[in-house]
């Protein structure tokens, strides 16, 4: 909402500068959000006296002027407007001023004589759509006084940022009473002394309400034989300066008590309502109603309407209807003044879409005792500004009474939430102030009435936050807490997490981080089987867009995408990877999930860039199992169809399945443009961090030396490489170390079929040192042993 | 003998100036030392001497030997140390050659930033705590006094399952399931995802929030403001000002937006801040006595604060991205920049 400096100033005295104030609003819990000086479009543009006209020597239609612009000699200025003449007031436009309309006034030639400068119409200043002649100023007015200041153009406007709580402060005088509670000065109400000679408001109409559950009170008033034209320019500036459009006087009337009060108005043209009447309403299913937006709007019964005796003439509190608006042939006008029950509002606004200022007060809460004043206000201005007689007295239908709400207020208590050291007595001045009323004097336990504009107090707590907002938040000492630190609970999880995260980024894969969101397009293009209950994510009701309509089930379909982003920027080295919960069923759990493409390597002399292989991503995958404390799991060939049927493999624990790593499948690579081949894994997080070995425990170092074999063995292609070392292992015993794989060959020098693995044995013992006697038995055993099993021969 | 012996020194002293390899200076050394070598060879007449002529040969013998033997030995090192250094010259490289860097990977920034926030509340003995992104009305809104009909649900554009849950829209609800689950005293921190329907240059669909709460007997605002500071000054340096500023939350009260002075600007008044010199962090106040009464704690019993921020918010105080919805692109230039 937006309000302004000199405008808040008629309803309370205040000295602050318009950053000052902003400062005090702010603090107070009315947060600034801009502050933008007006009338700034009229820089260069003074009020000037004309105090002589000659003819041009030149030219016919033009004359030389000379104009008073508060300074030692007059401008010369040439000017074509019929109109002007000596003595008269009018805008100059000087040298250097850039008018609204884009005009830069520069000193000129005009058929030879030179003109200093530009009298000016409201149309040139973009004042209004006058270009009749030049505007005419008052006369008292100073020459050379800046034509903003003179015409009260020079204000400030803030935009506040009003919380949903606080519905009194969408007024300027809301507003002002916070301004008053830091500055104890009190707020000065408008006066209102209504003449009421048009007959008995009875007589003239009747409010029946028929739906007192969404309406809790209904007043109106009748002014007869009203002129409908412009407002005055003083009332039209304040709406403009607030950004609220000019209509006619008397609707511009109900905006500006709505600005000044928060209460909405409506006028409506009092013979255009059948039998002179209003009927408040629950509006009949399919009712229809054509609004002021010229929109013809179908009704429901959950809608509330304001009728004449016929039909519907307003939507109620949203907006009038089209039939019953004040024109130019108005004559008669009757003035709504009325409290609605918010959450209807707001449920009929959205409905229709249809969002005013007056909605936005009615669906915040508005103050159901504000009816009359706001009402007699607008009466008032009515009758000032566009003549006619008032109706006597007030039609007022009040079916539900407010009740005032009493809270008690322990001050000890404040300070106890607080920590603060405030008396009794602060905290009662802070809160009258504010328009709260003591009802006793018992500083102990208070009892205060909340004022009826504040629909949001109604317990103790709510008047804490009013004495620590007024009494200053920076004012409120900074301490540390006293209590006890709760004990800590220890959470593994936590620690597999952290341990895998840094396994991972020590690979060089580093971190992304994707939004929970995907499409079903995304299973097709990692070609999830139809039936695979991946497919199967939990559905958004309002999603941004299809893409993102699903919750993942999978990490795999955002790094390739990742991958696909990156490559099409011409990146090459993608080692990604994520750790992050996914959605299956009404769980939540964790997955860890890469991928690798492109290239890898340092890129730099022997450490050249290469492509990654099934190996690359193997390595990666061992390792982390490693740093998770896994150990003794088993590997087996998967037909998942997001992987290359031969290149892939699934991490089992027993009989669980903990991940699935290997290369992408062609079709997915094609799916996600990837030039290269693609390798990615992706574990079940929470398996691993169940199944880990949190505790490490020592095992001793042997102090006797080891002792290494090197042998290659040629044997059928197909054999798997790990089962060598398991016959190693078994036939080694206790004296086996280790044995790792250093080499694999195929090709000429081996058969057809066959191929050549070369393995490091190494033969430690934690009681003694080895002598080749004995270790040469044990190597003989073993080769014997890989012959047997497995038909191995010895390469030599 | 004397003779022969002074010019045996100054020949061996004039030749080895002139010798520039060891192996020259091995010849040398024979020449003078070796078996027939002209020292060796004066030094065996010396028996051939009279007794009278031979101490005085021999004292003259003896030093011309050990001079030698030392400027021999001098040659040697200063051979050896003319070798070393032409060889380090020589082993000179290219210092712009590119260096084998080791491959290493780095987090997410917003992971850092997250990292460093659970770091500090750590510190003042917050502990972690968690709960799910896909909430029930109940936990997200109610309990947290938000009824369906109030204003502040509209703040939030909320993401709802086809199933009648909803994306939680902040990560306070992990509030409400931490007092459900324990009694005070409670001091946790809730880092996560939230959702909330919005897409542009300041704001993503979703987003990171780390929620706190702290619970006891006799907790103060006084004391929100002290763990925020304390958080502030350890976040963003010791010399940044901190403002608490009313505002309206429903689930707290009195509610608080807590602003440090701009990092840009240092409170100045920069385009950063739109002109205020402070910049955003987050939102805290006292819990509400209705947020109480939705676990079953006695209000008058326990107070507590709460407090959320949004950690790309925090990041983007440091990083300064124009357009907040490059973290989720997952550029690896962006990614590399942390």
């Amino acid at each position: 909402m937006n309000v302004t400096l000199n405008w808040l100033k008629t309803y309370t005295d205040f000295a602050y500068s318009a950053r000052e104030l902003a400062d005090r609003l702010t603090m107070l819990g009315i947060e600034v959000e801009s502050i933008k000086q007006l009338g700034t479009e009229l820089t260069g543009v003074v009020v000037g006296k004309v105090t002589g006209i000659h003819p041009h020597p030149n030219a016919d239609k033009l004359l030389l002027c000379h104009v008073d612009v508060g300074d030692d000699a007059a401008l010369q200025i040439v000017c074509g407007a019929p109109d002007v003449r000596e003595g008269m007031l009018a805008p100059v436009a000087t040298v250097g001023a850039e008018l609204p309309n884009g005009l830069k006034i520069k000193r000129a030639k005009l058929r030879g004589t030179i003109s200093h400068g530009m009298l000016c119409s409201e149309k040139e200043l973009g004042l209004s759509n006058d270009d009749a002649g030049l505007m005419e100023l008052a006369e008292h007015i100073a020459p050379g006084t800046p034509l903003a200041g003179a015409l009260g153009l020079d204000d400030i406007v803030f935009e506040l940022e009003i919380t949903p709580n606080r519905p009194d402060c969408l007024s300027l005088i809301g507003v002002a009473r916070e301004i008053g509670a830091d500055t104890g000065n009190p707020l000065k109400l408008p006066e209102v002394h209504l003449q009421e000679n048009g007959g008995d408001v009875r007589e003239n109409t009747s409010v029946t309400i028929e739906a007192p559950e969404l309406c809790s009170r209904y007043a109106a008033r009748v002014i007869r034989g009203v002129t409908i034209g412009q407002s005055p320019m003083w009332l039209q500036r304040r709406l403009e300066s607030v950004g609220i459009g000019v209509i006619n006087n008397i609707v511009d009337i109900t905006n500006f008590v709505l600005m000044e009060y928060g209460h909405p108005l409506h006028a409506f043209d009092y013979q255009k309502l059948a039998e002179n009447r209003i009927v408040v309403r629950r509006a009949n299913r399919g009712e229809k109603l054509t609004t002021l937006d010229e929109t013809e709007r179908e009704l429901d019964t959950t809608m509330l309407v304001i009728a004449d005796a016929e039909k519907p003439v307003a939507l109620a509190g949203i907006m009038g209807g089209e039939d019953s608006e004040i024109t130019n042939a108005t004559c008669d006008v009757l003035l709504e003044s009325a409290h609605f029950q918010p959450a209807s509002i707001r449920a009929t606004a959205k409905t229709l879409g249809i969002h005013t200022e007056a909605s936005y007060r009615f669906e915040r809460g508005t103050d159901a005792e504000g009816v009359i004043p706001a009402l007699n206000r607008a009466v008032q201005l009515i009758a000032d500004f566009a003549g006619g007689t008032v109706c006597e007295g007030i039609v007022d239908v009040y079916p539900r009474q407010h009740q005032p709400i009493h809270i008690e207020l322990r001050p000890e208590r404040v300070n106890f939430v607080l920590g603060t050291q405030l008396e009794a007595g602060q905290m009662h001045d802070i809160l009258s102030r504010l328009g709260f009323h003591v009802e006793n004097a018992n500083p102990d336990k208070y009892r205060f009435t909340a004022p009826t504009f504040r629909p949001d107090v109604t317990r103790e707590i709510d008047l804490v936050e009013e004495i620590a907002r007024v009494y200053g938040y920076d004012k409120i000492p900074t301490t540390l807490p006293k209590g006890n630190i709760p004990v800590p609970v220890p959470k593994p999880t936590v620690e597999i997490h952290k341990r895998i995260k840094q396994f991972l980024l020590s690979t060089g894969m580093m971190e992304v981080v994707n939004y929970s969101f995907c499409g079903p397009g995304s299973f097709d293009r990692i070609r999830l089987n139809e039936n695979d209950v991946k497919r199967e994510g939990l559905r958004l009701q309002n999603p941004l867009s299809p893409e993102m309509s699903l919750l993942r089930t999978t990490l795999l379909p955002s790094l390739l995408e990742n991958a696909r982003h990156n490559r099409n920027h011409q990146i090459d080295n993608i080692a990604l990877f994520e750790i992050s919960t996914v959605f299956i069923a009404s769980k939540e759990p964790y997955r860890v999930t890469g991928i690798l493409t492109g290239k890898v390597g340092g890129g730099v002399y022997e450490d050249a860039y290469r492509h990654p292989d099934f190996l690359d991503i193997k390595g990666i995958v061992e390792g982390l199992l490693e740093v998770s404390g896994i150990n003794d799991y088993t590997l087996a060939k998967t037909a998942e169809p997001t992987f290359h049927p031969g290149r892939n493999a699934e991490v089992l624990l027993g009989k669980q399945h903990i991940g699935i790593f290997g290369e992408a499948h062609p079709e997915v690579l094609k799916n996600y443009n990837l030039p290269y081949r693609a390798y990615l894994f992706e574990f079940d997080l929470d398996a691993l961090t169940e199944n880990a070995e949190p505790v490490k425990r020592f095992e001793p170092i042997s102090i006797y030396p080891k002792v290494q074999r090197d042998i290659a063995i040629v044997l059928d292609a197909d054999i798997p490489s790990n089962l060598p070392i398991e016959f190693i292992k078994i036939t080694g015993g206790e004296l086996v170390e280790s044995v790792r794989l250093f080499d694999v060959y195929e090709g000429e020098q081996v058969l057809a079929g066959k191929r050549s693995l070369a393995y490091t044995i190494t033969y430690h013992s934690g009681t003694e040192t080895l002598t080749d006697k004995l270790v040469n038995r044990v190597h003989g055993n073993v080769i014997k042993r890989l012959h047997q099993e497995l038909g191995a021969e010895l390469r030599m | 003998m004397q003779e022969q012996l002074i010019q045996i020194q100054s020949d061996a002293l004039a030749a080895l100036e002139d010798v520039k390899t060891s192996d020259a200076l091995e010849s040398l050394r024979i020449a003078y030392f070796g078996r027939n070598g002209r020292l060796t060879t004066v030094m065996k007449g010396m028996r051939n001497l009279s007794t009278e002529e031979r101490p005085a040969a021999g004292k003259l013998a003896n030093e011309v030997r050990s001079s030698l033997t030392k400027a021999f030995e001098d040659k040697v090192n200063r051979l050896a140390r003319t070798r070393q250094a032409q060889q380090l010259e020589e082993e000179a490289v290219d210092i712009t050659l590119p260096g084998r860097k080791p491959l290493y990977g780095k987090a997410h920034p917003i992971m850092q930033t997250l990292e460093q926030i659970e770091t500090i509340f750590k510190q003042m003995g917050f502990q972690v705590a968690t709960g799910p992104d896909v909430e029930t009305e109940y936990y997200n809104f109610d309990a947290l006094n938000t009824p369906a009909e109030h204003p502040a649900r509209e703040l939030h554009d909320t993401f709802y399952l086809t199933d009648g849950h909803l994306l939680r829209t902040h990560t306070s609800p992990v509030q409400i399931r931490a007092m459900e689950q324990q009694h005070p005293p409670i001091r946790i921190i809730a880092p996560g995802k939230a959702y909330r329907v919005d897409y542009d240059v300041s704001h993503t669909p979703m987003f990171h929030q780390v929620e706190g709460l702290l619970v006891d007997t006799h907790v103060t605002f006084s004391e929100l403001k002290g763990v925020l500071t304390s958080f502030a000054q350890q976040m963003f340096g010791k010399r940044i000002r901190m403002r608490f500023r009313p505002h309206f939350f429903p689930f707290t009260e009195p509610s608080a937006e807590v602003d440090i002075s701009c990092t840009v600007c240092s409170g100045n008044g920069c385009r950063s801040c739109g002109g205020t010199g402070w910049s955003e962090i987050l939102g805290a106040g006292a819990v509400h006595p209705e947020v109480f009464r939705a676990v079953n704690y006695d209000a008058e019993q326990v107070t507590g604060f709460a407090f959320g921020m949004g950690v790309e918010r925090i990041a983007n105080l440091q990083f300064r991205i124009p357009d907040i919805r490059t973290f989720y692109e997952n550029d690896l230039r962006f990614l590399r920049q942390f």
